[in-house]
């Protein structure tokens, strides 16, 4: 028994290793589909190289992949990808592997934003130009290209406080070990600062939720109306997901649809909430405008690496010291009176969106 | 208590413990008469100490909150919070009992809440095209959730059990496992909103449909409930008298069925004093054409649905373990696993038993969770195998197996959560919590283990 499952083991070892063997260099499904472009494109095309940090999560194929795809097809760019499937190690490989590829420019996800520094400068020294993608990495030479997170905090705040100028707030944050928890605190004190200083704005509960665990979070509010005699005016969450336990609890009380909540990701409940009018407003990150915004930079460095001379351009300094060249992307935030936005955008089908919302209510949902 | 001071270091020594030891003594013989009726009562001193812990932190917290936390709005939303770790906890005492542990419940939790989610809002409805809000929805996801939890759960047990690797490994491989299939297939995508009957499970309310019993429904059940004390005492005494066994004299019995029947109605009154929230009353007295007197509406809620899952979970497990022959095997096994095995218990099939039956008790904790929150998230139950663990041991279970009872669990649950968001209420922020929380637990445990060592 035991000698069968050694061979066993060994067997799989060896079958492991070969996989490792072939994707190790690794060439993702998606670099297949360059050598079409390729065809299409002029002769002197430029080549731009993605190295993604895992290929298998849904968003990056669905949503990012095709938008740079076609800012590069527009512009007349030729397209080569990698996966590093989650590993630092093979991240720096696969950079490499791109430029032997000859990639001009190298649009990279980066796993860890610290492990790829060498890699990224020894391809800035050979003169490619880096953009980091959503993710910062730490060298002043390479262009960040994210969706601005403090920004995200200032716009949930700004629908919240449109609706509810004044009286009793509560604000649920996100895990304490996770900056952006933070980030989107200060956004939101941007909007409300002010009148919580003047006292129009009383703050009556605010805590870290451990997880971002929706459960967690709507005990929090449970415990935040007990505490207060339902005498909650408005809530200020930091996600979608929370803002679910939070209109759970609400809705207990009878209370929901009355109080301002905010959310933001687009998550497909979140939207049907705010179609139904239980949630004011979820703050929506299109990754397709992101890829959009790459591509199209990506375009502009292979006629000149002059990073600031991109359109959009602006100094960012980064929690490491660094001030890089940064393309902050606008979030867009989804109240009752633009669901069409995520609708003509293929976010959402209508179906999903306007789930139990009543007919003639809300105008997007005829 | 004044014991004379001897210089000598070697006594010194001796002497912190001691002088506690002396005072435990002291304090014990002034309780001499209510320690004698203690022992006619035959009562658990251990559940006692904690049913007296438990009520000097809702004292505290009632105080220091002005009165808020002992409200009847609040004790109906702590007995809420409480019921899903509270079911999970009641298995986690059979596999503790039986010397091994389950880390992957609260992965379980988010796996089997997801797949019951995927059931009734995306499988049912749509894949096999028979529509929302069917009658039957909510229970045929359900028992396709118990029946799943107990196959997962099965499958740790049987690991565990006929292949010999150790319970702590198998179920850490299984918080893993559970939590990335997850995330393989939900892909971040929360599931809601779910079914409204399967909503009411949870406690919440849809509309002014609301997961309670109601007031009548209320007291009816704790009559029923009070019978059964009665009749169980009843029918212990004849028993003892038929086997000639020592019975305790009758004023014993009288007021153990006297305060039992109390603490539930009390309970039920607790429940019966919260009412429906203005909102939904008002809407409530519309629909049903009851006129609004001017001093307010007053509908009273009753006992919430999770609460009477967890009371009817509470019964069922303390039956198998105290009167079933596979629950007395758990705790043989626990107290000493090669006698039991000579002795002929079938060690490895109940040990994959405890698993099973846990697993299908996460089941019936997904289901409540989810419905509370309406909504199946992928961090759903993340963590949860701390809260249960915690509360199978602050209720008195021993890692060196063989103690442990279901009902000191269920009590461990409640002390915990009433820790929680007692501090919630007073706007402690969740890092002092989680020490707070950390504290007790090891403090709960140090204090029956000194105990335990000083009454032998």
């Amino acid at each position: 028994m035991a000698r069968r499952i050694a061979i066993l083991a060994a067997g799989l070892a060896l079958l492991v290793s070969a996989c490792g063997g072939t994707s190790g260099g690794g060439a993702s499904p998606a670099a297949t589909t360059a050598a079409a472009a390729a065809t299409t494109a002029a002769p002197a095309a430029c080549t731009v190289g993605v190295s993604w940090n895992n290929y298998q999560e849904e968003r990056w194929a669905k949503w990012d992949e095709p938008a740079i795809k076609a800012a590069l097809a527009a512009g007349g760019g030729k397209y080569v990808s990698n996966d590093a499937k989650s590993s630092a190690e093979t991240q720096a490989t696969n950079v490499d592997n791109l430029i032997s590829q000859g990639a001009k420019v190298l649009i990279v996800l980066a796993q860890d934003g610290t492990a790829i520094k060498p890699a990224v400068a020894k391809a800035i020294q050979n003169g490619v130009a880096v953009i980091s993608y959503d993710r910062l990495i730490e060298d002043s030479k390479a262009l960040y290209i994210t969706f601005d997170n403090v920004l995200v905090g200032k716009l949930e705040a700004q629908a919240v406080f449109k609706a509810k100028p004044t009286g009793n707030y509560v604000v649920i944050k996100g895990n304490k070990a996770d900056a952006n928890a933070d980030f989107l605190r200060s956004g939101m004190d941007q909007v409300i600062g002010d009148a919580v200083k003047s006292g129009a704005i009383k703050i009556v509960g605010e805590t870290y939720t451990d997880n971002w665990d929706p459960s967690k979070a709507q005990t929090e509010m449970e415990q935040f109306l007990t505490a207060n005699k339902n005498n909650v005016d408005a809530v200020l969450s930091e996600n979608d997901g929370m803002a679910g336990g939070v209109v759970a609890a609400l809705t207990a009380q009878g209370l929901a649809g009355k109080v301002p909540v905010s959310g933001q990701d687009g998550d497909k409940a979140a939207l049907n909430r705010v179609a139904l009018g239980t949630q004011t407003v979820d703050v929506w990150k299109d990754s397709r405008a992101l890829g959009k915004a790459a591509g199209d930079a990506a375009m502009q460095l292979c006629k000149n690496s002059d990073l600031t001379k991109v359109t959009g351009t602006a100094p960012f300094k980064t929690p490491g010291g660094n001030t890089v060249s940064s393309i902050l992307l606008q979030p867009n935030p989804i109240t009752k009176d633009n669901l069409k936005d995520v609708l003509s955008a293929g976010w959402i089908t209508k179906a999903d969106l306007c789930q139990g919302v009543a007919a003639g209510k809300v105008a997007d949902c005829n | 208590m004044s014991s004379p001071t001897v210089p000598t270091g070697a006594t010194a020594q001796g002497r912190p413990a001691g002088s506690v030891r002396s005072l435990v003594a002291a304090i014990g013989s002034a309780l001499g008469p209510v320690r004698a009726t203690l022992s006619y009562l035959e009562v658990d001193t251990r559940l006692l100490g904690m049913v007296l812990a438990l009520a000097i932190i809702w004292v505290g917290f009632g105080i220091v909150s002005g009165g808020t936390f002992l409200s009847p709005r609040n004790l109906w939303n702590l007995s809420v919070q409480s019921a899903s770790i509270a079911i999970m906890a009641s298995g986690m005492v059979l596999i503790i009992v039986s010397r091994g542990i389950d880390l992957s419940v609260g992965s379980m939790l988010g796996f089997l809440g997801y797949t019951m989610a995927m059931t009734q809002a995306v499988w049912i409805p749509q894949v096999l095209g028979l529509g929302f809000g069917q009658p039957y929805t909510w229970i045929v996801t359900i028992l396709f959730g118990i029946l799943l939890g107990a196959l997962l759960g099965g499958l740790q047990g049987f690991v565990v059990a006929y292949a010999g690797v150790p319970s702590f490994i198998v179920t850490l491989g299984g918080l893993l496992v559970w939590r990335g299939l997850i995330f393989r297939y939900a892909q971040g995508q929360t599931i809601a909103p779910l079914d409204q009957n399967f909503q009411m499970l949870g406690g919440g309310t849809v509309g002014t449909r609301v997961g309670a019993l109601g007031e009548w429904a209320s007291w009816i059940l704790g009559a029923v409930i009070c019978v059964g004390i009665v009749f169980t005492l009843i029918t212990a005494r004849r028993r003892r008298h038929r086997y000639g066994f020592p019975v305790r004299p009758l004023w014993a019995e009288v007021m153990l069925g006297l305060v039992g029947c109390a603490a539930v109605m009390g309970v039920m009154w607790v429940a019966n004093s919260y009412p429906l929230p203005i909102n939904v009353a008002i809407q409530y007295a519309q629909e049903h054409g009851i006129p609004i007197p001017p001093d307010g509406l007053f509908i009273p809620t009753g006992l919430a649905f999770p609460v009477v899952i967890m009371l009817g979970v509470t019964l069922v497990m303390t039956f198998i373990a105290s009167r079933r022959r596979f629950g007395r095997y758990v705790y043989a096994i626990g107290g000493n696993p090669e006698a039991a095995a000579l002795a002929g218990i079938n060690v490895r099939r109940t040990v994959m038993l405890t698993f099973s039956l846990l697993g299908a008790l996460v089941a019936i904790s997904a289901a409540v969770q989810t419905a509370r929150l309406n909504a199946a998230v992928t961090n759903l139950g993340i963590q949860n195998e701390l809260d249960v663990i915690s509360a199978a041991v602050i209720g008195g279970t021993s890692f060196s197996g063989g103690i442990g009872t279901i009902p000191g669990a269920i009590l461990g649950a409640v002390v915990m959560q009433s820790l929680r968001s007692g501090m919630v209420l007073l706007l402690v922020d969740s890092p002092t919590q989680d020490i707070v929380v950390g504290l007790v637990l090891v403090a709960a445990v140090g204090l029956d283990t000194f105990v335990r060592r000083g009454s032998r």
